[in-house]
């Protein structure tokens, strides 16, 4: 029994010896820190991708613009174009006018005939009886003048001898009905 | 302890203490403050969207994508009236007064204007927009513009404004039309014709292009909306371009040799009733219309009525024959004078008492043997007849003010009318009703509907009208029809009839004369006048064309002379045209007298 007291005893001091210290704040040593990355490697990487994105950007967006150029140069290109064919179209279409086709044929002698009797079948064969066109049945190529309208005509207005002002006929250019705008 | 003291700045008299002035300062710039609040709410309250709309408009374009006007093409393509890209040249006289003279006679000699006025107009005070011309093609106005800004001129611009081509003159002028000079947004303004009748159809709807610019040029990532054009549809006419020359230079050829008035000329498809030509005399240059008086930018035929004269006998003998009372070779005492209730009625020859059949009665174009044959329709048969042929109603082709003719009815239908409108007086067609009506005798007896527009098209009231719409009806039987095309073809005969002069080479041609005293337009009477017509078709046996040419107030003689030629030639050119062959059958033999 005696033994065991004493032990005892002599254990308490000690763990309130632990305990004190443990209550007692001590700097915390600093941890130590893991090996640093280098940075330059990934400054330069990400410096690439974003100097990469930005040079690409405007290489796409300055081929854009040519793009842009280069279609509205087309277009200008392509009503040109287009202008030009409605002029060709225009000049084929009076070529195949009909008064301008009989005209010239009549010019040359050629008249139109009044009968049928002349028709070549499918087989070649001739039906009824051919007979020259009249020499005498030539047409009308002249349309009748035009009958303007009385404001577009007017009075001719005479010049006297003596050299009083005044204008010698009519003009026969468009009404001037827009130049007041 | 009395230091030098600063001497006192004596304060101004005018001057407030500071918290005078901060309040002052204050107010000023809680007014100032009020007006930029007042301005917030404007913008943000009031109208956002129109602000909004124009910050938007600032460094964006939007461009009209104008449609294109649909053509106006014969049956075969070729071109009536064709659209094309154009521009009004304008100038700028603030900038273009000091090369004024240079700059217009450079304008004068490229463009064909009259040099003073190009120059006043150049010249002009006060405007910075005058014209220079107008619906100058394209590709013209580009090379004169070019040419000018080369040569240093300054102050010339050009802007939209679409051409219109009608590149055969006055050929079909009195049925195309025209377009007058554009509205100021470049849209069209329809004046006349089809070009009027079908101006929603051939119009088509303006589309529009909204983008970001700068410096004149798309943006690539900008805003970019397009609302496509829909161009207008081309309208294909049933007319047949190189015959409606011809006809057109027959009939003017006809009315001058006749001296007369004004003339209709009218070549149809006998089988489906298409208008192959529809020539109107005097008529006009398109091209040029404000050359020409306002009354002629119409189609005669259809405007216009007259009565008919003789030909009408056709439809009168053959409703007899389909109506069961009377054969071709049935017999008739044809007296010198036939007195009837009013007024005694004549022949166009004087004659005793003659002996004539039905057929011969058409032949000779008896009118007192038509009354007499016409005596026996029960009252109200010939008008039913008539109204089948179509008259008195409107063919509807597609041209507006078209007349319905004067079919007269109820207690207008008196006998002495009923008498006179058997041989074609006291009734009033137009050409067109006229030339259907003996189609069908033509045509075994079915009336169809004339049509000028080949398919379908819609008029701007929104009715569908053309060849698929041309109805068929029958009017007189088949066997009416051929008796009635063999009486007909007595009518050229050299010894029985009186239109030898109408006959068309080895061919079988059926026609009718007519010439019909004419109500002038200044008394509303018969002013001694005359109407001289012929209708006809061919081959008798296998019609292929009929052709009617009227001449109004000819001088040279009666629908025979002044006509029967006319319709010679236009038969023989349609017939050679399209290649129909003679059918190389005996003639008609009927007999004329007994």
């Amino acid at each position: 029994m005696s033994s065991t007291a004493p032990q005892i005893r002599s254990r308490l001091p000690r763990i309130a010896e632990v305990a004190v210290r443990r209550a007692r704040l001590t700097v915390v040593p600093r941890p130590r820190t893991r090996p640093r990355a280098a940075r330059v490697p990934f400054v330069t990487l990400v410096s690439v991708i974003l100097l990469a994105g930005v040079i690409g950007l405007l290489l796409f967006n300055t081929s854009m613009q040519q793009a842009s150029f280069r279609a509205t140069t087309l277009e200008q290109q392509a009503a040109d174009l287009t202008a030009q064919e409605e002029a060709l179209r225009i000049e084929l279409q009076q070529l195949h006018d009909p008064q301008r086709i009989a005209d010239l044929a009549q010019r040359r002698g050629m008249v139109v005939p009044t009968g049928a009797s002349c028709v070549l079948s499918l087989d070649g064969g001739i039906t009824g009886s051919c007979a020259p066109a009249p020499p005498g049945n030539k047409l009308p190529m002249d349309p009748p003048d035009p009958q303007r309208p009385a404001a577009l005509d007017p009075e001719p207005v005479t010049v006297s001898a003596d050299g009083a002002e005044g204008r010698n006929g009519a003009r026969n250019g468009v009404p001037g009905l827009d130049r007041r705008r | 302890m009395t230091g030098p003291t600063r001497p006192r700045t004596p304060r101004s008299p005018h001057r407030a203490s500071p918290q005078l002035r901060l309040r002052i300062g204050f107010v000023l710039i809680a007014m100032v403050l009020s007006v930029f609040a007042a301005r917030l709410v404007q913008l943000q309250g009031v109208d956002p969207e129109n602000y909004a709309d124009m910050a938007a408009a600032e460094g964006s374009d939007t461009i009209l994508l104008p449609a294109t006007r649909g053509d106006i093409v014969d049956r075969r393509g070729n071109p009536l009236a064709v659209s094309i890209d154009g521009r009004m040249i304008v100038a700028d006289p603030a900038l273009t007064a000091d090369d004024a003279s240079q700059l217009a006679s450079f304008l004068a000699r490229r463009l064909d204007l009259d040099y003073v006025e190009v120059l006043e107009r150049l010249r002009m005070e006060d405007s910075r927009f005058q014209y220079i011309a107008r619906q100058v093609p394209a590709r013209r106005a580009a090379d004169v513009i070019a040419d000018a800004e080369a040569k240093g001129f300054v102050g010339l611009f050009t802007q939209r404004d679409p051409v219109r081509i009608y590149p055969s003159g006055d050929l079909a002028a009195n049925l195309v039309g025209f377009l007058g000079t554009p509205r100021k947004d470049g849209s069209a303004r329809a004046l006349a014709g089809l070009e009027d009748a079908f101006d929603d159809f051939l119009s088509g709807a303006d589309g529009e292009a909204h983008y970001e610019v700068g410096a004149g040029n798309q943006l690539p990532l900008g805003d970019h909306t397009v609302t496509p054009a829909v161009d207008g549809s081309d309208l294909t006419l049933t007319i047949d371009r190189d015959l409606q020359f011809f006809t057109q230079k027959v009939l003017q050829q006809t009315v001058e040799g006749a001296h007369g008035e004004s003339g209709i000329a009218v070549v149809m498809d006998s089988r489906t009733g298409e208008l192959l030509a529809l020539a109107d005399y005097p008529t006009y240059d398109a091209s040029q219309p404000q050359e020409w008086p306002k009354s002629r930018y119409k189609s005669s035929a259809l405007t216009d009525v007259y009565e008919p004269g003789s030909v009408q006998k056709v439809l009168t003998l053959s409703a007899v024959i389909d109506a069961g009372l009377g054969r071709p070779r049935q017999q008739y005492v044809v007296p010198p004078v036939l007195n009837r209730q009013d007024r005694p009625i004549h022949d166009h020859w004087v004659h005793g008492i003659e002996h004539l059949t039905l057929a011969g009665i058409l032949a000779k174009s008896s009118n007192i043997g038509t009354v007499l044959a016409a005596d026996e329709f029960a009252p109200g048969v010939l008008r039913e007849y008539l109204t089948e042929f179509g008259l008195g109603r409107q063919t509807d082709i597609g041209l507006r003010g078209e007349t319905k003719g004067i079919l007269p009815a109820g207690a207008e239908w008196t006998d002495q009318v009923d008498d006179r409108i058997a041989f074609g007086q006291s009734l009033s067609v137009n050409a067109i009703q006229m030339i259907a009506a003996v189609n069908a005798i033509a045509n075994d007896g079915v009336r169809i509907d004339p049509s000028l527009v080949k398919g379908s098209a819609t008029l701007d009231d929104g009715t569908e009208i053309g060849t698929d719409q041309a109805d068929r009806r029958r009017v007189v039987s088949a066997e009416a029809a051929r008796q009635t095309a063999l009486m007909m073809e007595r009518v050229l005969d050299p010894d029985d009839g009186v239109a030898s002069i109408a006959r068309v080479g080895d061919y079988r041609i059926s026609g009718k004369t007519g010439t019909a005293q004419r109500v002038s337009d200044r008394c509303g009477c018969y002013d001694g006048s005359r109407t001289s017509s012929f209708i006809g078709f061919g081959p008798t046996d296998d019609p292929r064309f009929t052709i009617y040419v009227v001449v109004h107030d000819s001088r040279a003689g009666g629908g025979s002379v002044v006509a029967g030629p006319a319709f010679a030639k236009l038969m023989g050119y349609a017939l050679r045209r399209y290649s129909v062959p003679p059918t190389e059958t005996e003639p008609s033999r009927l007999p004329v007298e007994w």
